[in-house]
Order: C-alpha cells, then sequence, then structure tokens
C-alpha cells in the first residue's frame, strides 16, 4: 500500500488558481467517490481557502499519479489545467507534508489554528463516506496528535499575528480577563471596529462609542450592543472606560495628558490601555509617561506582530524537529505493519510442516517415552526457527525500502506463501 | 487609677476591634460592607473611652496622662475624636482603613496596664504563644507574596510601557508573566490576609507578654520593632486602599514591610526560647 498527497496551495498558486480548484463543501462526497471509482483504496479532501488537496492510498502496483490526473480530466477538464503549481507526493514525502499540515507548519500565517479543525472536517467526510480505514486514516489520525503535540510543546499558536489580535493580547496582559471591561470606541475607524469586535468577543462586555457625527456612534454602538457617548463630553467619563481605542480622522490630539491624569485619579491609578490605531495620532504620546497609562500606536502594534512573527518562527524550528521524530516512528511502524502478514504466513507454513511430519515420525517409533517425544518437538521447533530466521530479517530489512515489495514477493514465492 | 476605668477601657477596645475587622474586609474584598457598623461601634468605643478617662482623672485627682499606657490612650482618644470629628465633615470614608485599625492597637495597649492573673493553666500560655507565633509567620508569609508580586508587577509594568522591544537575550521570560490584573488581585488579598494575620499575631503577643511579664514589656527592644513592623503593614494598606497605590510605590514599601518582619523574626527567635524554657 501506497501514500500519494497531490494539490496545490498559498505557496505553488495564486489565488486564481486555488480558487478555480477549490471543491465546495457540498460536492466532496463526490469527489471522494471520483477518487475510488480511478481505483484510490482511501481518499480523503481538503479544501480550504489557502490550499486545495487530496490525499489516498492505493495497492503497490498502481500509480497514483495516473489516478490525480485521470481525477483533474474527470473533474477540471484537463489534466494539465494546473501543472507548474501541483505538488505530488508518495510515502514518506507524503506523510511529512501530512504532519506539517496538521501542524500549521504550512499555513500562511504559520501557527494558525484553522487548518487542524479544516482537516479534522474533511477527515470527518471521508469518514463518513467510508473512504478512510487503513494506512491513510492510520496518518491522519496520527497527524492530529503530532499537531496536539506540537501546539503543547511549543509557544507556535501563542502569539497574535494580527494587529488588532495584538490588541487583545496586550489587553490580556494588562487586565488578566477581559471579561466586566469597559471598552470605549473614538471615531469610526475600520481597524478601530475591528479591535473592538476582537475584544468583545474576548469578553469586554459593556462597549462605548463616541463619534463627531452622533448618528454613526449610535449606529456602531447598537453592532456591540453597547450605548454611544456624547463626543463633545466623552473626557468627563474617561476613568469609568478600561480600555480606549481611538481611530477618528481628527487632525490633532483629542487626548491629552492633562485628561489621562485626572482620569486615572479618579480611578484611583487603575490602569488604562489605549489604543491609537488613527492616523495622523489621536492621542498625546506623553500619557505612556503617566503610571498605570499604557498607551499603543499602530507601529507599537505592529511592533509587538513583527516580535511575534520573530518567535513563532523560532518555535516553528522546533515544530519542525518534532515533526521529524513523529515521522520516524510512524515510518518505522508502517514498516513493521507492512511485513508482518508475510512473517505470520511465513512461520505458520513452517509450524504446518514440522507439526505433519513430527506425527509422521511418531506413528512410526510407538515405542518413544515421553521424554523423547518432547526431545523431537524441541528439535524440529529449532530447526524451523533457524530456517525462518533468515527470510524474517530479510523481510524486516527490506520493510518499507524502494525494492522491499520484491524481496517480499520473492519469500511469498520460495516457500509458497498464500497471498 | 480605678478598676472599673480599665474595664470600660477594655469595652472600648473590644468596640474597636469592629473597625480593624472593617479595615481587613475592604482591602480583601475592595468594598466597605461593614463600615456603618463599625463607625458605629467606633462611636460607641470613643464615648466608652471618655468615661474612662474621666474615671481615672478622677481616682488619681489629676489627667491621666502620667505613664505610656495612660498617654496611649489618651492619644487613641484624641485620634478617635478628630477622625469622627474630619468624617463628619469631609465623609472621609478611606481614612477609616488607617485609622480603625491604629485606634484598636493603641486603646489596647492602654488597657493592659494593671497586671491580672497569671495564666490559669500551661496548656493556655503554651496555646496562645504558638498561635501568636504561627499568626506572625502567617503574615510574614503573606507579605512575601505581596512583595514577590509587587516586583513581578513592576517588571510586567515595565515590559509593558516599553511595548516589547525585542530585547534580544531574554524575550521569552517576560511571556510568562502573569498579567496586571492578576498580580493586582493577588497583592490586595494577600496583603488583606497577611494584614489580618500580623494583626492577631500582635495583639496576642502584647497580651501574653502583657500576662506575663506585667508592664514590663513596654522597654523591650524587640517588642517595638514589632510595632514599627505592623504600623509599616499598616502604612501599606492604607496607602493601597485610599490612594490605590500601585507598580513602584507598593513594591517598595512592601520590601520594606518585608525587611522589618526579618527583623523581627530575628529578634524573636531568640526570646521564644528564652521565654519557654
Amino acid at each position: 500500500m501506497k501514500l500519494f498527497v497531490a494539490g496545490l496551495s498559498h505557496k505553488t498558486a495564486p489565488v486564481h488558481l486555488r480558487e478555480k480548484f477549490a471543491i465546495a463543501e457540498a460536492s466532496l462526497p463526490k469527489a471522494l467517490q471520483e477518487l475510488q471509482k480511478l481505483g484510490a483504496t482511501e481518499a480523503m479532501v481538503l479544501s480550504t481557502c489557502n490550499r486545495v488537496e487530496m490525499a489516498f492510498s492505493v495497492p503497490e502496483p498502481v500509480q497514483p499519479n495516473d489516478i490525480f490526473d485521470g481525477f483533474l480530466r474527470n473533474w477540471q477538464g484537463s489534466a494539465n489545467a494546473f501543472e507548474g503549481h501541483l505538488y505530488r507526493l508518495e510515502s514518506k514525502e507524503a506523510i511529512h507534508h501530512m504532519f506539517r499540515v496538521a501542524a500549521s507548519l504550512d499555513s500562511m500565517v504559520v501557527g494558525e489554528p484553522q487548518i487542524l479543525g479544516q482537516l479534522k472536517a474533511a477527515y470527518a467526510v471521508a469518514k463518513s463516506e467510508g473512504t478512510v480505514g487503513g494506512l491513510l486514516e492510520t496518518v491522519v489520525t496520527r497527524a492530529f496528535n503530532v499537531a496536539k503535540r506540537v501546539r503543547t510543546e511549543t509557544g507556535i499558536g501563542q502569539m497574535a499575528v494580527s494587529v488588532s489580535y495584538a490588541a487583545v493580547e496586550l489587553a490580556r496582559r494588562i487586565f488578566g480577563s477581559l471579561k466586566g471591561q469597559t471598552v470605549l470606541i473614538i471615531g469610526s475607524g475600520k481597524m478601530g471596529e475591528l479591535a473592538a469586535k476582537h475584544l468583545h468577543r474576548s469578553g469586554a462586555s459593556k462597549i462605548l462609542v463616541t463619534n463627531r457625527t452622533h448618528e454613526r456612534a449610535v449606529q456602531m454602538a447598537a453592532v456591540f450592543n453597547g450605548r454611544a457617548v456624547d463626543y463633545t463630553s466623552f473626557t468627563s467619563m474617561l476613568h469609568e472606560v478600561d480600555i480606549v481605542i481611538a481611530s477618528s480622522g481628527a487632525q490633532h490630539y483629542i487626548l491629552n495628558r492633562d485628561n489621562m491624569q485626572r482620569a486615572i485619579a479618579l480611578r484611583r491609578n487603575r490602569p488604562m490601555f489605549l489604543i491609537d490605531i488613527a492616523v495622523p495620532r489621536n492621542i498625546d504620546p506623553a500619557v505612556n509617561d503617566l503610571d498605570g497609562v499604557f498607551l499603543y500606536d499602530v507601529d507599537d502594534l505592529e511592533g509587538v506582530v513583527n516580535a511575534n512573527i520573530q518567535e513563532r518562527s523560532k518555535q516553528a524550528q522546533a515544530a519542525e524537529a518534532i515533526v521529524l521524530k513523529e515521522l520516524d516512528q510512524i515510518l518505522t511502524r508502517l514498516k513493521l505493519e507492512e511485513v508482518t502478514p508475510t512473517i505470520v504466513s511465513l512461520q505458520g507454513q513452517l509450524e504446518e510442516i514440522r507439526a505433519a511430519e513430527v506425527a509422521k515420525a511418531l506413528r512410526r517409533m510407538p515405542g518413544l517415552t515421553p521424554e523423547q517425544v518432547q526431545a523431537v518437538e524441541a528439535l524440529t521447533k529449532s530447526i524451523i526457527n533457524k530456517i525462518a530466521h533468515g527470510p524474517i530479517s530479510e523481510l524486516r530489512r527490506n520493510a518499507g525500502q524502494p525494492d522491499g515489495s520484491q524481496a517480499v514477493e520473492l519469500i511469498r514465492k520460495v516457500f509458497h506463501l498464500q497471498a | 487609677m480605678g478598676e472599673s476605668g480599665i474595664l470600660w477601657l477594655r469595652v472600648a477596645a473590644g468596640l474597636y476591634s469592629f473597625g480593624l475587622l472593617d479595615a481587613i474586609i475592604t482591602v480583601i474584598r475592595r468594598r466597605e460592607a461593614l463600615f456603618r457598623v463599625a463607625l458605629t461601634a467606633f462611636a460607641l468605643g470613643a464615648v466608652f473611652q471618655l468615661v474612662a478617662i474621666v474615671e481615672m482623672g478622677m481616682a488619681q485627682g489629676r489627667l491621666p496622662v502620667n505613664d505610656i499606657f495612660e498617654t496611649m490612650s489618651f492619644l487613641g482618644w484624641i485620634v478617635t475624636v478628630v477622625f469622627l470629628a474630619i468624617h463628619y465633615r469631609y465623609n472621609a470614608a478611606s481614612l477609616s482603613v488607617f485609622i480603625f485599625p491604629l485606634v484598636f492597637v493603641m486603646t489596647l495597649v492602654g488597657a493592659l496596664r494593671n497586671p491580672v492573673s497569671p495564666w490559669s493553666n500551661s496548656v493556655v500560655r503554651s496555646t496562645a504563644l504558638a498561635v501568636h507565633v504561627v499568626a506572625s509567620l502567617l503574615g510574614y508569609a503573606a507579605l512575601l507574596f505581596t512583595a514577590s508580586a509587587s516586583v513581578v508587577y513592576l517588571m510586567q509594568e515595565r515590559q509593558l510601557k516599553r511595548k516589547n522591544k525585542p530585547a534580544p537575550n531574554r524575550p521569552s521570560l517576560f511571556r510568562v508573566l502573569p498579567p496586571l490584573g492578576v498580580l493586582d488581585d493577588l497583592i490586595s488579598k494577600s496583603l488583606g490576609i497577611g494584614f489580618l494575620f500580623i494583626t492577631v499575631g500582635l495583639v496576642l503577643g502584647i497580651i501574653w507578654a502583657f500576662v506575663e511579664t506585667g508592664t514590663k514589656w513596654i522597654g523591650n527592644g524587640s517588642v517595638l520593632i514589632a510595632f514599627v513592623t505592623w504600623a509599616v503593614y499598616l502604612a501599606l494598606v492604607f496607602f493601597r486602599v485610599s490612594a490605590g497605590w500601585r507598580g513602584r510605590k507598593t513594591a517598595i514599601l512592601s520590601i520594606i514591610a518585608l525587611t522589618c518582619c526579618l527583623v523581627t523574626w530575628i529578634a524573636h527567635a531568640q526570646l521564644q526560647r528564652r521565654l519557654l524554657p
């Protein structure tokens, strides 16, 4: 049995090709059936915005490339449509690739957690269609474990790599839980709204919105189940707010040191987190010197993101090492699984011959004492073990090798083993 | 000094203990749940203390400010009256966190002048001493948490202020520091619980020493240092609750308090061996 993975990803193909190749969720069962019709024993299809690939297993003499080409012809109209953008991986490389994909090492944003969920969904479809249940299933379920191990043993998924999520991460470092925190949004910039959405989803329940155009504040407040606040007087209620997101189009500072000093004194030094994603900036940078005030502008947040990306790539190296170790382990296991049936039937065959011959001989020598019978049994067992030793070690040595199947076949022929 | 004068003083100290309880609850739970009850008890205590002072004065035929016990009690009463006046005028509830425990301890010291009968049995004696030591040690342990959390708070705060500029040699340490909010909560709780224990330890210590040695303990250096430690702890609690001290200031003051605790402990490690042969 051989494993094969082929497809295209954000690394090999631009988006217009990926979307052309994409397989809609509703069509996945049909695609799986198509692959099986073409000769695949097992099949699984993963189709996301960054990756469309199929994994399948085939019996030894079948050429997996033919199946894939056949699929391209039937499904996409031509086998050459995506040539130059496709990857085709077999056996060890295929398993390595699947482990890396599951561990989010092949993702556009390394360490992003969605890919594992997508892979699990793809597996669930294949499972319900009955197209997994052998080598492919073993590899996929192992890939889930590898992903889990990578996630727990490295910090690869812990650091925010987008500006709006970095804001949430920082808010968590300041307040711990965001539950019950109050957020004030000044202005109606898109980035500000996105950051507020993330904070809201992370537990910040009370959202206040202020805008020079009051109607827009009311509109945005409705999105968050929040409250619109009068633009001319919002500074007087700053002390009630834990997090401020400023993204207004104002050409000057709308929050200065005096505003913040008053607010922080009224809060009895409870910390405040100010996020200034407006350009030009809305908040005087000098407020960051005040005790308990943490001000981050766009550049600061991007600095955090860049540092996190660097840290992630460092963690990715550790993750790659884990993946390689796991790859070694599964290959050893698969190799043994491959030759185990031959070893078992060889041992069975030899034992059958031995038992028959011993019985025949004992019938001719009825006067043997029980001790003598035991000695004959031991002698013959020892002989067949010695005979079997050579072919069995040869089988184990050849397991998983490129020409391994020929050696297995030869031994099966020599000993007349049933297929 | 009249016997009933001392009795009224002890009643006043009992009433003031409500104030101590209120202060501790305020620090731990961050709300003044018992304040009204404590304030009433405090006003009543002031009346009883005044009665005590008047009775003592009449018995002696002069103002009862002749020794450290009487002056301490008198000063405690003045502080009480001034606090009540300030609260009436300015509604200064946050001051109570500082004033309530202070007045309680001052009045308690004042009430412990007259000799009492020695320990009824040795079990009570050694139990009182053991509880005093354990409560004090628990107080020190809690302060250790307060001080460590304050230092970590300082590190995390600095890191957040520096905006996570990549520090090439030690980048990972700061990723594992707990959030400021969590540290702040830990500081509040450990400070409140520690203050409770150290106050229980101090009060039991005073009573124990009073029963054991009468009035001689007043001049003892190790007792004095215990008072100083408690006062620093009290200041820490006060500034935290009333002014919302966080970060650098809390860290520095808690380290000072911890140093005082260390000195107290060193001084008392000798004392116990001497007291319980």
